[in-house]
Formats: C-alpha cells, structure tokens, sequence
C-alpha cells in the first residue's frame, strides 16, 4: 500500500517537474493516436459499408437441368446451412416462365409451341451481413462452380471484387502507417522518459544505494509513461469525435457519399477503448525502450 | 562474516586492488586507513556488490558477492548499511520520508515502518526533526539522517566512506561516537576515514591500505 503510494506520488511529481516535456509526449502521441484513429475510423466504416451492400449481394446458382428431386434438395440443405448464407430462394422452370410471363407481356409469344419452360430452375442466394468476409464468399462461390450438381453461378463479382481491394489496401496502409507513427510516438515518449530519467539521476543512486531492484526504480517510469499514452489516446478519441461530427454535420445535405452518409458512424466503445489502450502501450513501450538501456549502471 | 580471498581488482587495466585476503568477524569495527587513492573505496564498493573483483572471492554472510547475479545484488545490500561522504539524500523530501525509503523498498506496513523510522531516528538524536526538509539541514545533521537511513533496516555490516569527509572537528567527534555506539550494539562496522581523531575515537582494528596492497593489519591502534 505504502509502495503503490510511493509510485503513484513519484511519478505525479515526475510528470509535473517536466511539464514541457510532459505535454510534447502527451500531444505527440495524441497526433499518432489521432492519424492512426482517421484511418481505423475509414476502415471501420468500410466494413460496415460491406456489411450493408453484402446484403444486396445475390449469388444466382443454376443446377443442372436434369438434376434428379433428391439430389436439389441435399444442394438446397447444404447452401442453407452455410454460415455466409442468409436466405434462399428456389425459382423452378415454372417460376422462372410465370415470372417472364408477367414482366415482358408482349414477349410471350416468343415462347409459344416451346411446351416445356425454356427457363432453367435457380436458387437465389442472399449473403448474411454478419461476418462479411469476402473471403467467404469468395470460397463459396469457388465451391459452388465445382460442385457436380451445378452448371452455373452468376455473381455481382464487381462490388464483392473492389470492396475486397480496397479493404485489402486499406489493411495494409493502416499497418504502414499506424507502424511509423507509433514508432515516433515511442520514440518521443522514451525521450520525455528519458528526461525525466536523467534529470533524477542522484536520486535513482540513492535508490540503488539502499537495494532498490530496477523493477522497483522502474515502476514510476512506467506509470509515468502509462499517464501520457492514456492522456495521449484520450486527447486522440477527442480530436476524433469532434473531426468526425464536423464531417457528418457538412456533408449530411450534400449525398456525396450516395447515401452512405447517413449510415457514417463513430467507434463504438470497444474501439474506443482499444484506442486509449494503444496510448497506453505506447506509453509503457517508450518507458521499457529508456529504462532497458539507462538501469545497468552501477553504483 | 566478511572474508575476502586473494581478491584483485583493475580499473580499465589499472591496479585498484592487489591480492587482497582477510578476515572480518561479526561485531567488529574495522578502520580502512592509506593515503588517497590506496583503494579503500574500492574494497568497500567491492563488498557493498557495486564492483565484481576482476580474481579472488568475497564470502559476505556465507554469500559469495563475486558470483551475485545482477538481479541478487539489491537483496544483498537489503542486509548492509552504506554511508558515504556527500550524504545522498533527497533533497526535497522530510527527514522521515528519507529515512523511511529502505522500509518501503522492502514493503514494510506503515505502522511498523513508523516505528522504525522513530527508533532509527532517535539512535543518531533526530527524532525532534522528523518533518524538516532535507535539504535545509545543516551537514551534521544530514549525516545523521544518512546514518539513520542506513541503520534503519538493522543491518548486519555498516559500511562508511569517510562519512566524517566534509565535517568540522566537533561534529565529526559527535558522528564517530555514533558509530562507536552502533557497533557496541553489534552492528560491524567498516568505516573508510584520513581521520586520525576518528581512528583514535573508534578505537578498533586498523587496516592500511598502499596502493592497492594491504600494508597492515593491527588490532588495536597505538
Ligand atoms: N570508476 C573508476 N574508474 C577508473 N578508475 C577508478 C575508478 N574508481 C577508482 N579508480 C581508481 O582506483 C584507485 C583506487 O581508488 P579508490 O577510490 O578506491 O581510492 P580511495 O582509497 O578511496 O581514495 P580516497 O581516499 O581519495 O577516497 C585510484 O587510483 C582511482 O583512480
Ligand atoms: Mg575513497
């Protein structure tokens, strides 16, 4: 109890004797939590967009004409309990005839003297809006064209193709940059750390004077670090929320996003959390990063 | 209690300590004497664990500190006092607060470590400026405190570096008799001193050092 006490009490006096220091770490690691935030943010609502147009996503499966009764009600079972399948609809040749019947009424006598429907039977797939991996689909997809029951598969490969392209990019740049910037931000961090360090040499010898481990020399460090990187991610969430109503409040009127706008949303509270634990790590990483070298001296 | 055996020690290839073997029994209190330079420092660091001999050993309770790993070195000088000639304290803490430093490094409870900090504190004749600032106390009185945050976990070896250093012939007259006190309660003591009023005062078994070489070895001073 003492102890935590003594910690908690050092490292305040710690942060507060480097005040200028204190605030660049802070600022520095709000600026690398905030571009990083802009980029999960996009990534975020990316998925959720996917998420949304996988609804509208239809896989049109044609089975073979002569598909035996029992054969097409194993292949309907099978695409119902997929887990990347939401609903399922089976359109017989007569269907599909009824169907042309009612949409093209002046067609209709293309079709007369044929006798039998000329329609081959389908099943319309619908994709679950959970776990909207493309991947899934695309396995599905890959599946179904292979499958000895099934002649055919039609797909709007389009959107499922370029929303798969640019989350792959997008993954990418969110891990090149989110990589540089917590790099910096460590680095400005183990310097704040540092300063601190330096600035308090005699009183760290002491503390090695009376057997005081490196851990215990280094557990103020630490808290001092964990403060900045929280104050750091906290100032990002901030800077986040209000960059991101202003952006919804100016372009809710103008439907650049073709309605998307309006489904725009911020992190929810995992994220946001996930977001301040960042700056935490970032904070604890900066401080291992100083101590590491600075603690093998001896007395 | 302390043996060192055939102990040398270089500084970037430079002799510090030759050969160096003896024998310290529990209780004793022993005077590190030799002209500037000679070493005593250096057999003192050597037995606090902040310098590893380049040959030879060193027994400290039946611990060899030649082979203490890094991360054991704290817990071995957790049983030793060390008081040095520039006091070390924290400038901007109270009196109690430096003293009470070893106590919550070992994660003592408040109200034991109280105790102790009183009873250390009352052994050197502080114990009426429990609150003061460290930094404002004359250098007498900062030594006190020294001497009281090193005795304050009862260890076994005191260990001093010319603590009487920066002192007047007065004050230097009062720690000594301190420490003589502490080592008639049992505490060994090893104390580096040019003093010879300190010597004469502690009246205890005198070890000269050349050098690097250890010169003599009375018991008593005559
Ligand atoms: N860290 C060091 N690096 C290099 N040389 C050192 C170091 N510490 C001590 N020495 C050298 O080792 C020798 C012994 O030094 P030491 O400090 O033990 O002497 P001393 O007897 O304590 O002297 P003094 O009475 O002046 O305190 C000296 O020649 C000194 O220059
Ligand atoms: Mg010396």
């Amino acid at each position: 109890m003492k102890r935590l006490w003594y910690f908690i009490r050092e490292a305040y006096t710690s942060l507060r004797t480097h005040r200028t220091s204190t605030l660049i770490g802070v600022i520095t690691t709000a600026f690398t939590l905030t571009s990083f935030g802009i980029f999960l943010l996009l990534y975020h609502n990316v998925h959720n967009l996917l998420g949304q147009v996988q609804h509208t996503i239809q896989i049109i499966v044609y089975p073979k004409n002569d598909i035996e009764s029992g054969k097409l009600h194993d292949l309907q079972q099978g695409l119902k309990t997929d887990p990347a399948v939401d609903s399922l609809t089976f359109i017989s040749k007569q269907d599909a005839l009824t169907e042309f019947k009612e949409q093209f009424p002046e067609e209709v006598y293309l079709l007369e003297g044929l006798g039998e429907s000329p329609f081959p039977a389908s099943l319309i797939l619908t994709m679950a809006a959970k776990s909207p991996t493309t991947d899934m689909i695309g396995n599905l997809v890959n599946r179904l064209q292979h499958h000895p029951d099934i002649d055919r598969v039609r797909y709007n490969r389009d959107w499922i193709e370029r929303l798969t392209l640019i989350i792959a990019y997008m993954e990418f740049g969110a891990l090149l940059v989110g990589s540089i910037l917590a790099l910096a931000s460590v680095t400005i961090i183990a310097i704040t750390v540092q300063l601190a360090f330096h600035t308090r040499q005699q009183e760290i010898e002491i503390l090695r004077l009376i057997g005081a481990t490196s851990l215990f020399i280094s557990i103020p460090y630490l808290i001092e670090g964990a403060i900045l990187g929280a104050a750091g991610g906290g100032m990002a969430l901030g800077f986040l929320r209000g960059g991101f109503e202003l952006f919804t409040q100016n372009t809710q009127g103008l439907n650049v996003f073709g309605g998307f706008s309006s489904a725009l949303e911020f992190f929810p509270l995992p994220l946001s959390l996930i977001l301040i634990a960042g700056g935490i790590l970032l904070g604890c990483l900066g401080t291992v990063t100083t101590i590491y070298g600075s603690l093998r001296f001896r007395l | 209690m302390i043996q060192l055996f055939h102990v040398t020690k270089y500084y970037d290839g430079c002799l510090a300590l030759s050969d160096i073997s003896l024998r310290i029994e529990k209780g004793e209190c022993v005077l590190l004497t030799g002209p500037s330079g000679a070493g005593k420092t250096t057999l003192l660091k050597l037995i606090f664990g902040a310098e590893h001999p380049d040959e030879g050993q060193i027994l400290v309770q039946n611990r060899n500190i030649a082979r203490l790993g890094g991360s054991d070195v704290p817990y071995h000088r957790r049983t030793m006092g060390y008081v040095l000639q520039d006091f070390k304290l924290l400038p901007q803490r109270t009196v109690s607060e430096n003293v009470a430093l070893p106590l919550i490094i070992r994660g003592l409870s408040s109200f034991e470590s109280r105790r102790k900090v009183l009873e250390a504190l009352r052994a050197v004749g502080m114990d009426h400026k429990l609150s003061s600032i460290a930094s404002v106390l004359s250098a007498g009185e900062q030594q006190r405190v020294c001497i009281a945050r090193a005795i304050v976990n009862s260890p076994i070896i005191l260990l001093a570096d010319e603590p009487t250093g920066n002192l007047d012939p007065q004050l230097t007259t009062e720690i000594a008799a301190l420490f003589k006190a502490i080592n008639t309660r049992g505490t060994t003591v090893m104390m580096a001193t040019h003093n010879r009023q300190v010597v004469e005062q502690l009246n205890g078994r005198i070890l000269r050092l050349d050098c690097g070489h250890l010169v003599s070895d009375q018991g008593v001073y005559t």
